[in-house]
């Protein structure tokens, strides 16, 4: 007896497919399904529908609209400086040739360490007294105090330093995709723009990055939804102080889910979140990426 | 990386969308190097010569001519690499020094007495060794998983293009975008519902729910690129479509099943979200112990340095190892399509 083809398929997907349906599907469809709920964080504990209070609750609490706008600035903040650096990087290893090949190798590092790694690293440099960036300004004679500068304290800039060791961490992955993505650039389209007189940055802003476009999406949009689940970085490193200044959605969340206890509200915000970040994953895509329009 | 796949399996409803998916394809290394081989030779051996350098830029696309640029550029690269590789240094040197020196104040970027003394109070501290443990079971459970599920998936939706399958790698984007914290909490009520709290089983389960939808764009990818005669061929030859897939397409992407075992063991080893929610005593990985160091016995930096230098430095000498494999899974998953 011999299957159809179509059929074939479908079997080989099956296991995956249930496991998705299992692990990940199920649990989503109880976290809407508790947002509901106005739920006791004792096991066992009453359980009664509220209908949409956790979304008016939600909505109507500062932290939360506070926690989205830090996760937008964040997540913004990140995709950008990475954008920037890991593009300077890709085209600095394109304009060296194969001879960086082995430096391109060593560039890739920071992706292999974890976050939290990272984030107690990073920690530990911007601290304030015995923080090493503190000490070197000062020996450099940029800063009078090396605690002038208070990176993890000083609530106006602590979201840009809990961004940067997310930064230093896949500032290497953008590098990576867009070096890729130059590499397919064929070289006599460089070379026959040259021809005619263009300049580096014309070059740069006329062929290079609309040639690069659908990469740059890619790699923005991945990094995008990266970034706006931050958590581990900024948990190890201010646990969203001081004043709630570095609390971002994810962190927002795991608060009021372990230590508020209320995981109907918690659940709220995890929907409404996942629900923003599809609707901004899909509009990013749609008009980033432009699939068949140009190009 | 990997939302790629997305687009070239959108690619298939959309016929606009064909043109550019031809255009960006990424050739193979070869055909890269290959084009531009017949000016590499020459290239070679003037700079072995030390000879004068010729305006090379004309055949070799994006890459810089004149020496003066190139010095330029590689100043600008030495002080970037110093730059990007120093945080990490600073984290060995940090774990060489003693307790006291590691806190003080100014600090100093070398330890004045180099000293394991750091290693020994980390790795002799209670639960260490057995978070090392705890992470390894973890990270190969949750890798040989992803496999198992991801290598028929992936399979399945590149070989035979059905609707079921563009729906299935569709669904498989939306699962990235979930926030593990928005899962988390059922993911553990469920866990302890069958027995399985505090298990490495459970977290390992957990954590394939992030590798699995990664697992099936690196997968699909690598099948992409195998040519659909082979296993025809295979057919012929009287083998089953079951019995081609095993004898004949598996050993062909076995590279790209190493590239997708590095990425599921990456992400679970390095996890911490999940470890943190579904693990207690018994299962706890090393991520969540470098964590409570902080918190637990207050503020012990030089045990944590060192700490963090043992979990890191296997995973960075392997994935630098075999980082061609690596950087080839990464690209594909990327830039494809």
């Amino acid at each position: 007896m011999r299957i159809s083809d179509r059929r074939f398929a479908l079997y080989l997907m099956t296991p995956a497919a249930l496991f998705l349906a299992v692990f990940v599907a199920y649990p989503l469809f109880r976290l809407i399904a508790d947002s509901f709920y106005k739920i006791s964080p004792m096991a066992g504990g009453p359980r009664d529908f509220v209908g949409l209070d956790n979304y008016v609750r939600a909505f109507t609490s500062e932290a939360f609209m506070g926690a989205g706008w830090r996760t937008l600035a964040y997540t913004l903040m990140v995709v950008t400086l990475e954008f920037a650096l890991g593009l300077g990087m890709a085209l600095l290893f394109t304009t060296l040739g194969r001879k960086s090949e082995i430096w391109r190798t060593v560039f890739l590092y920071p992706l292999m360490i974890a976050p939290i790694v990272a984030g107690l690293l990073w920690k530990f440099l911007m601290i304030d007294n015995f923080g090493l960036i503190g000490t070197l300004l000062h020996q450099a004679g940029i800063l009078q105090n090396p605690n002038q500068i208070g990176w993890l304290s000083n609530p106006d800039i602590v979201l840009f330093s809990v961004a940067v060791p997310d930064i230093w961490l896949t500032t290497s992955f953008m590098c990576l995709v867009l070096f890729a993505g130059l590499q397919n650039i064929p070289g006599d389209l460089i070379e026959a723009a040259r021809l005619d007189g263009a300049r580096a940055h014309t070059l740069l802003f006329r062929i290079i990055l609309p040639l690069l476009r659908p990469v740059i999406a890619v790699a923005l949009v991945v990094r995008g939804i990266d970034a706006a689940r931050a958590f581990d970085t900024i948990l190890i490193q201010t646990n969203g102080g001081p004043q709630s200044a570095s609390e971002t959605m994810s962190l927002l969340i795991y608060r009021t889910m372990i230590r508020f206890g209320d995981p109907g509200l918690a659940s709220a915000m995890g929907t409404i979140y996942l629900l923003a970040m599809l609707a901004v994953a899909f509009f990013a895509v749609a008009t980033i990426w432009r699939p068949g329009k140009d190009t | 990386m990997s939302i790629a796949k997305t687009r070239q399996a959108g690619g298939g409803t959309t016929s606009g969308n064909a043109a550019p998916d031809v255009a960006y394809r990424p050739r193979p290394a070869g055909v890269v190097h290959s084009s531009s081989s017949p000016n590499n030779g020459p290239e070679v051996s003037t700079t072995g010569g030390n000879g004068p350098r010729r305006r090379r830029h004309h055949a070799e696309g994006l890459e810089a001519g004149k020496r003066s640029t190139r010095t330029l550029l590689w100043i600008l690269l030495a002080a970037a690499m110093v730059l990007y590789g120093f945080p990490f240094l600073y984290l060995l040197f940090t774990s060489f020094k003693t307790p006291i020196d590691t806190i003080a104040v100014p600090p100093t970027i070398l330890p004045r007495e180099w000293t394991l003394e750091n290693y020994t109070n980390a790795l002799g501290r209670s639960g260490v060794l057995a978070s090392f443990i705890n992470s390894t079971q973890t990270a190969i459970i949750s890798t040989l998983l992803s496999l198992v599920l991801a290598v028929p998936a992936a399979y399945g939706i590149t070989r035979y293009k059905t609707p079921s399958g563009r729906v299935f790698i569709m669904a498989a984007l939306v699962t990235r975008m979930v926030p593990p914290v928005a899962i988390g909490i059922p993911l553990a009520s469920m866990m302890s519902s069958v027995g399985l709290s505090d298990t490495p089983i459970a977290l390992s389960i957990a954590h394939t729910t992030i590798s699995l939808p990664l697992s099936i764009w690196l997968m699909s990818s690598f099948f992409e690129a195998v040519p659909k005669d082979l296993e025809e061929a295979a057919t012929v030859d009287g083998c089953s479509r079951l019995g081609a897939l095993w004898r004949v397409v598996i050993p062909v992407v076995s590279g790209g099943i190493a590239v997708t075992a590095i990425f599921a063991f990456l992400a679970s080893w390095n996890e911490f979200l999940f470890a943190l929610l579904m693990t207690a005593i018994r299962s706890q990985t090393t991520p969540v112990v470098i964590a409570n160091f902080q918190t637990q016995f207050g503020l012990d930096w030089g045990s944590m340095t060192a700490l963090a230098a043992v979990y890191s430095i296997p995973v960075i000498l392997l994935t630098l190892l075999l980082q061609r494999k690596i950087v080839a899974g990464m690209t594909l998953g990327a830039v494809k399509g």
